[in-house]
């Protein structure tokens, strides 16, 4: 077993980081929870590893964003504005490396609905429908009709965002 | 001719069908040119929304290494074991204190009846003792809750002489009161006790009033800490006590010559508070208790000077009996129908003597 999910480490470990990283939108805090994943892997020694690690860096990355939205809370509380809308701040080193396609590809990811996100991103991160369809609870022929639509929101909603970046950048 | 609907052209693409619906679609692209456009069509998204989120991705770095991890789990591990092991010891010691109350409780001085201490001095031949239920602390709390019950009842015959204990303390009760059930066991024992002890021909009882302190009257005499055979043989007669109670300390003071002494006996109630059974000429015990002082103990008394433990203090409460030209008095922190009883039975007891 601890075979199996060095083997699995070596193989899944970036695209674990990556599937967090586009949940939690922090790079250190992403790796941090994918080692998290894989510790507890090696505790629990689930039969099927694979599902059992994203399902988990699922959970996480679910505990990570309610955290996150105290925190967020906690400081518009304390600086006395109004609830500012959940919107993923990045980090000044993310600034720098990000340009404005990717932040236009975050927003537009950000459009989708919970569910419609989570399952594209576990189809990129290279899990399978009936492994999709095991973690979040869908039948496996809902699995295509939903990536389907996520994909469809997904293109549209990075077209409007270049749109008006166009529109800003031309009226600036 | 049925075109292949857009879901599942985008699960042919991501493999995510049988090979039987492979092999239907596949043989069915090969004939409709619109399923191949929109199977093009999907392709393209399918792959533009790889790109785009490929551009989601983090800074890549090395992942550490497996061993890392693996240190990782095992330290936790480690963590985890060590609080478990913590918890359990927290959880004995718990419960190795509550066994040793209860053990303590059950079995240690304040048991109900069940363990009594031999008495410090006993030269006299078993008598029937009265039942340390009576005086236990669970019974004497619920005497002091129970309310004030009238002695003045039909005599009763003593107990017969036999082995302390509950049965024939119960044996002994009125039918009315055996017969009555619970919620209060201690205060069933009461009853029944207090039945038992109705054994005198009414005689006059007189509650010493609230000790005064500062008092005027003289009472010269030297005590003397004696032992019990000696206190008995100076007295020419057994010593006032309670039968079945540890005699803590026994002092007297002599009177004039061939004149029965005043005597002090101290006893110990399984609750650990002291009672005084005091038997003399009436005149010298009238002094006694009309010294004693609650707060500031007259050095006068016997015991009181040398040993906290004799003091009076507020809660004491006297109980006196005349006799002719003597008195009989028990002084102690139990409720007045308590001494009542005692100092009947006190009386039965040297009467029947």
């Amino acid at each position: 077993m601890t075979d199996e999910l060095e083997q699995l480490y070596a193989t899944t470990y970036t695209a674990i980081v990556r599937f967090l990283y586009r949940k939690v939108w922090d790079a250190e805090r992403a790796e941090d929870l994918a080692q998290e994943v894989f510790v507890r892997a090696l505790a629990h020694r689930p039969e099927k590893p694979r599902a059992w690690l994203f399902a988990v860096a699922a959970n996480l990355a679910r505990d990570e964003a309610r955290a996150a939205v105290r925190r967020r809370r906690h400081l518009t509380l304390l600086k006395g504005d109004p609830i500012a809308q959940p919107r993923v701040s990045p980090s000044a080193e993310d600034l720098v490396e990000h340009d404005e396609q990717v932040t236009a590809v975050q927003a537009a990811l950000g459009t989708l609905t919970p569910r419609d996100r989570e399952i594209l991103l576990l189809w990129d991160a290279g899990l399978s429908y009936p492994e999709i369809a095991a973690q979040t609870g869908l039948a496996v022929g809902a699995v295509g009709t939903t990536l389907a639509r996520a994909r469809r929101r997904l293109v549209e909603a990075h077209d409007r965002q270049n749109t008006q970046m166009g529109n800003h950048a031309a009226h600036s | 001719m049925r075109h292949i609907p857009e879901d599942e052209l985008h699960a042919y693409l991501d493999q995510g069908l049988s090979r039987s619906q492979c092999v239907e679609i596949e043989s069915h692209l090969a004939e409709c040119g619109s399923c191949r456009a929109v199977r093009d069509g999907i392709a393209a998204l399918r792959d533009r929304t790889t790109a785009l989120l490929a551009r989601l991705g983090p800074p890549r770095k090395v992942p550490p290494a497996f061993e890392l991890i693996r240190r990782c789990a095992a330290a936790q591990e480690s963590e985890r074991r060590r609080r478990t092991r913590g918890v359990l010891w927290a959880a004995s010691l718990v419960a190795a204190v509550a066994f040793g109350w209860s053990a303590s409780y059950l079995l240690g001085p304040g048991a109900a009846g069940r363990v009594m201490p031999p008495p410090m001095i006993s030269t006299e031949a078993p008598q029937p003792r009265l039942p340390a239920a009576v005086l236990s602390p669970p019974v004497t709390k619920a005497i002091e809750r129970s309310p004030s019950r009238s002695v003045d009842g039909p005599p009763v015959a003593p107990p017969p002489p036999t082995a302390p204990g509950r049965e024939p303390l119960a044996a002994a009760a009125t039918p009315g009161e055996a017969s009555r059930p619970d919620p209060s066991r201690a205060t069933f024992d009461h009853e029944t006790a207090l039945a038992v002890l109705q054994t005198a021909p009414a005689v006059e009882l007189s509650p010493v009033a609230t000790p005064r302190g500062g008092s005027d009257v003289h009472f010269d005499g030297v005590w003397r800490t004696m032992s019990w055979d000696g206190a008995q043989a100076e007295a020419g007669q057994p010593l006032p006590h309670i039968n079945g109670l540890p005699v803590v300390q026994v002092q007297v003071q002599g009177g004039e010559q061939g004149k029965r002494p005043l005597m002090v006996v101290a006893q110990q109630l399984s609750s650990g508070e002291v009672i005084r059974t005091i038997e003399g000429p009436a005149t010298d015990v009238s002094n006694l208790l009309a010294h004693r002082s609650m707060s500031d103990p007259d050095p006068r008394l016997p015991g009181i000077a040398d040993s906290g433990s004799f003091t009076f203090d507020s809660t004491d409460h006297t109980m006196a009996m005349q006799l002719g030209d003597r008195m009989l008095a028990i002084t102690g922190a139990l409720p007045s129908d308590s001494l009542r009883a005692m100092i009947r039975r006190l009386n039965a007891q040297m009467r029947s003597k």
